[in-house]
């Protein structure tokens, strides 16, 4: 059928092409999503590099060069063979800068065939009102529509009522497993690093592949060209820098490259001298970005990219815990000629913790860790004026150490060690998107994958075939017996699955201001988060699909109307989907995962369905600038052995949500910014009814996820100082509150027997009910300058 | 060692330390993270059902078998559970029939059955024309090898005190299932810990055929001068230990639900309700073997 569709862009007339690159005229950056068009109405967007290609007739044409929040470029050119033209975009500051949301390709998101895609910049992010005053991408991104989290103290999100380890979080390329600081506050994101954050909730290309839900795109600053330039902040609990500029300047001052290299550290602990109690506790957490470019020559370019963060804590004598995350991409874009454009990534990813035990006499650490790598080659071919396809292939290999344990301060505890997971996994895809007609655009491709358990491991053989089997009478799992182990050796294939994802979207424009636009897309998810808690922690383990858990995948359609007002005033759009989900991973009941090698013996497996309507309107243009989302959906697992069989809300179902974002910048020096959020409580198991058993009051159950922890609303406000107009001082003072009426929102409600009498601890017979709140209203204060 | 398929042994506790640890994070921010008791705000559903409680005590120094059958009560009632008395119940070894009359509260009771080693015994409970039947086999306890107690300096989770210690070999080549009581002045005591799941009850994983030296039964139970300090350790089947360790995960929660604690489910009984199984019982009906002994603390 492709290539069909390739003759079919290939015939016709005499055709030549225009290419380059489109940059920042002030920094240098390369500007991505960047409209390139003609009089003639042909037009491309610039690709992640800032690159565009663009085929026209022989001839005179005029070029219109325009990206939001930059002056567009008006050129008239006459061409006559293939021609590389570079274009550099100045910034606009007569218009008020505007908040980007959904503008994932130039201003046209009416034109354009993506949807359930939401864009956010870094400059929209650091603007909004955060806790603590530190701005944070996994937390603004819950303000689009359908994402949400479990807890404010939650590592993760979820996306359509996905779970939380069905997110692809990407950073410049590469995997990031765990992406909390603080046990979830925090994201390990330093906002000042990052250039934007692409999320896609659904119609997702087949270059991504992995995991179920979303893919999260997030892409470091690459520096400035031009000058050097530094920029710091400094809060109430953490303080950060950056610096960037130019590498091997030229004579007109341009660099042939550029650097960028940010740091954050929060200081918690520089405060705990003020309590004894906490005297000598270590707590902090840190992170480190870096990114450099260079120029080879006008085709070739090399990119660096490298992320370094982790988590500290620790208490004399007690426990000590540490996380973190190490990546690195390398990356090579060759712009062959005008039609084709080449890149290709080398990518390292790891992520680690630790847990010590620091009591005197058995003083040991627990080690866990996962670490791939990753080769991606990928060819991107501007065939028309009407067609551009892409492939490519992705190699990981994965190595999963489930533990580890080795003795500290010479303590008698014996070293010993769970046995390394070593998986491979390969993708080859390829995606064409095409106007059929001047009112059809159609992107469509597919992914191959192929996931490959790999030895060398012993693994465990059960008495009946598999781990568990389920006793309908009793209602319960039993554990099946080992009967021995077989080992695979190094380099033999344990298990291996294939599978075909097809992905197809398409956008039909009912008017210049009107489109309709529906998607399809399978997704396989071959690696799995262990956790039996409602959202991740950073102990949780990444176990490899095999033998004994099967990959998960999910099919998704979604249809959507997509409104332009006043012109582009305000835009809307209305989305609604359904997702059908098979392998979903959930823990049996009282299962118990922690530090454990059998955890296929802990998980069983089901189906689950996903649906909902998300509508956003965005206000883009004026002093008022912000977006309404509102997100109505339902999300259900089922599976054998849980709730009798039926369906059952997920941990993520949520059937309302409701965020109100608004910007407001005044004449004076002053912006004002507000964020309101309201959701339906998310789904929790309440006790239906009390017995005694061995003296202690037990609470029994009847349905998981039965009950609801109570509405959830928060209004947090910002307010910043800018420095006045005239004077050549930079900083300014950003004042927030998080929570200002001081609402105390339910984390969790739990139901347990008074344990204490008179201080104390004994069995009462009597029972309580407590909610536990993460915070109340949190006021602070940031000042950030540059330099 | 065998520890492979297990939690290992030197992480016993760490579920205890963790949610502790986590607490004092929060403090340390500063966030006002904050727990409010919110009883009389909630309301809760409740379904009747019926309560098991006991079982067969090989050597416990009374001659007396009994179970006890009770009705539940929604969550949040401070009130003891309302008891059965108009139940039949029996228990058989595949052999004898023993019946068990119903003395008071709830209580049924046999003075004729004489536990023994390997035997599984079958409880049946005909109630309001529904029959439930579960059963449990005994397995045989190995003695005390030392029983002596020790002061012991105050700790992050422990009071000053004198604590109960023992030493005790496992039988080699045995699955063995330990489960371990404390009374304090003849008085069972317990608290709901998180501890307790790691703590009260034992798997012999990792010492199969091990003495094992300086063990304390509860370490939430401390001793002052003057008291009758008394330990058993009981003898449990695998199923027990499994129903056990839920219920002890469960009482211990201590409501942090990001740390190890799994969302809450029912503890699945080992009795069935063979008329209509949706009509759940709870609790657990045992057989256990006891190893009892007790010490003066002076």
């Amino acid at each position: 059928m492709f290539f069909l569709l390739l003759s079919f862009f290939s015939y016709g007339q005499k055709k030549v092409t225009v290419s380059g690159y489109v940059e920042d005229k002030k920094t240098g950056e390369k500007l991505l999503g960047v409209s390139i068009y003609s009089s003639t109405k042909a037009g491309n967007t610039t690709n992640e590099y800032g690159y565009y290609s663009l085929s026209l007739e022989e001839g005179k044409h005029t070029l219109y060069v325009s990206f939001i929040g930059y002056k567009t470029i008006e050129q008239e050119i006459v061409i006559k063979s293939n021609t590389i033209i570079d274009f550099k975009l100045e910034e606009n500051s007569l218009i008020l800068e505007e908040v980007v949301v959904n503008k994932s390709k130039g201003e046209n998101k009416v034109r354009n065939v993506e949807m359930s895609v939401n864009t956010l910049k870094a400059s929209t992010i650091k603007k909004l009102p955060a806790i603590l005053g530190e701005p944070d991408v996994i937390k603004s991104i819950q303000l689009l529509p359908g994402v949400s989290s479990t807890n404010e103290a939650s590592s993760g999100f979820n996306v359509r009522g996905g779970n939380a380890d069905q997110n692809l979080i990407l950073l410049d390329d590469a995997t990031i497993y765990n992406a909390s600081h603080l046990f979830g506050f925090f994201s390990v994101f330093n906002s000042d690093a990052i250039k934007d954050v692409k999320l896609y909730k659904g119609g997702i290309p087949s270059s991504f592949g992995g995991r179920l839900s979303s893919v999260l795109d997030v892409r470091q600053k690459e520096g400035n060209k031009k000058k050097f330039n530094g920029e710091a902040g400094i809060g109430l609990i953490l303080s950060r820098v950056l610096v960037e500029g130019p590498i091997k300047k030229d004579s007109l001052g341009n660099g042939r490259g550029s650097y960028m290299f940010a740091g954050r550290r929060s200081y918690v602990d520089a405060f705990t001298f003020l309590d004894d109690e906490f005297k000598d506790n270590v707590l902090f957490f840190y992170d480190l970005n870096l990114k450099a470019n260079y120029d080879l020559d006008k085709k070739n370019k090399l990119f660096l990219s490298g992320y370094f963060g982790r988590d500290r804590f620790e208490l004399p004598k007690f426990l000590g815990t540490s996380w973190g995350n190490i990546v690195g991409t390398l990356r090579w874009t060759n712009s062959i000629n005008e039609n084709l454009f080449f890149q290709s990534s080398f990518i390292f990813s790891n992520y680690d913790y630790s847990l010590d035990n620091l009591r005197s006499g058995s003083e040991f650490q627990w080690n866990s860790n996962i670490t791939n790598f990753n080769f991606k080659p990928k060819l991107t071919w501007y065939a028309s004026s009407k067609a551009t396809i892409k492939g490519g292939i992705d190699f990981t290999s994965y190595k999963f150490n489930p533990g580890e344990i080795s003795s500290l301060n010479g303590s008698s505890i014996i070293a010993q060690k769970f046995q390394n997971n070593s998986a491979l996994e390969n993708g080859l895809y390829i995606d064409a998107e095409f106007d059929l007609t001047e009112k059809l655009n159609i992107q469509t491709g597919f992914r191959f994958s192929n996931f490959m358990r790999m030895g060398n491991e012993n693994i465990r053989l059960y008495a009946t075939g598999s781990p568990l089997t389920y006793d309908p009478i009793y209602g319960v799992y039993e554990e099946n017996e080992v009967i021995g182990e077989k080992n695979y050796g190094s380099g033999s294939i344990i298990k291996q699955f294939n599978a075909l994802e097809p992905r197809f979207s398409l956008r039909y424009l009912l008017s210049d201001q009107n489109s309709f636009k529906a998607s399809y897309n399978r997704m396989y998810q071959y690696i799995h988060l262990v956790t039996n808690t409602t959202s991740p922690t950073p102990l949780d383990v990444w176990t490899p699909s095999g033998p004994y858990i099967r990959p998960q995948f999910a099919d998704q359609v979604a249809v959507g109307y997509f409104s332009k007002i006043k012109e582009d005033k305000f835009d809307f759009s209305v989305e609604a989907y359904y997702k059908k989900l098979s392998n979903v991973t959930d823990f049996k009941d009282g299962a118990d995962l922690l530090f454990r090698e059998d955890v296929e013996t802990q998980i069983i497996q089901g189906e689950g369905r996903a649906y909902g309507i998300e509508f956003l309107l965005n206000k883009n243009k004026g002093n008022l600038t912000g977006w309404l989302s509102y997100t109505i959906s339902r999300s259900e697992n089922r599976i054998n052995g849980i709730n009798n069989g039926e369906f059952y809300a997920n941990n993520a179902d949520q059937l309302h949500r409701l965020n109100l974002v608004g910007l407001l910048k005044t004449n004076t020096r002053w912006d004002f910014g507000g964020v309101f959020t309201f959701s339906t409580g998310r789904p929790v198991t309440y006790p239906t009814g009390r017995y005694e058993q061995n003296g202690l009051v037990v609470a029994d159950y009847s349905n998981r996820n039965a009950n609801r922890l109570p509405v959830y609303h928060r209004l947090d406000i910002s307010a910043t100082l800018n420095p006045k107009k005239d004077s050549n001082r930079t900083g300014k003072w950003i004042f927030s509150i998080a929570n200002l009426y001081n609402r105390q929102n339910a984390a969790s409600i739990f139901f347990r027997e008074v344990s204490e009498v008179n201080g104390v601890e004994t069995a009462t017979g009597n029972t309580e009910a407590t909610r536990l709140s993460f915070f109340g209203i949190v006021p602070s204060v940031t000042y950030e300058f540059k330099f | 060692m065998n520890f492979k398929y297990r939690k290992m042994e030197n992480l016993k506790n760490m579920n205890k330390l963790i949610q502790q640890f986590v607490i004092m994070v929060f403090l340390l921010i500063g966030l006002t993270s904050c727990e409010e008791d919110v009883t009389s705000d909630i309301s809760l559903n409740s379904v009747e059902r019926l309560v098991i409680e006991g079982g067969i005590e090989r050597n416990s120094g009374n001659s007396t078998q009994k179970i006890r059958l009770t009705k539940t009560l929604p969550f949040l009632t401070n009130s003891s559970n309302p008891f059965v008395s108009d139940a039949t119940v029996t228990i058989t070894d595949g052999t004898t029939t023993w019946n068990l009359i119903h003395t008071q509260n709830g209580f049924y009771e046999t003075n004729s059955l004489l536990p023994q080693i390997g035997k599984t015994y079958t409880i049946t409970i005909v109630w309001n024309n529904e029959t439930y039947t579960g059963s449990d086999t005994l397995s045989e306890v190995p003695p005390f090898d030392n029983f002596y107690y020790e002061f012991e300096e105050e700790t992050l989770f422990t009071d000053e005190g004198y604590f109960l210690k023992f030493d005790t070999t496992d039988p080699v080549g045995v699955e063995n299932y330990y489960y371990y009581r404390v009374f304090k002045n003849n008085i069972f005591t317990i608290v709901p810990d998180p501890g307790n799941a790691e703590t009260l009850i034992v798997s012999d994983k990792f010492f199969d055929g091990q003495q094992r030296v300086g063990i304390n039964p509860n370490e939430e139970v401390s001793f002052v001068v003057g008291d009758l300090a008394k330990a058993q350790q009981l003898g449990i089947s695998k199923k027990y230990y499994q129903f056990l360790f839920e219920l002890f995960t469960q009482t211990g929660n201590q409501g942090i639900s990001f740390i190890g604690n799994p969302p809450p489910a029912t503890i699945k009984s080992n009795v069935v309700n063979i008329t209509n199984p949706k009509n759940r019982i709870l609790g657990y009906f045992y057989a256990v073997d006891v190893e009892e002994d007790s010490i003066l603390i002076e």
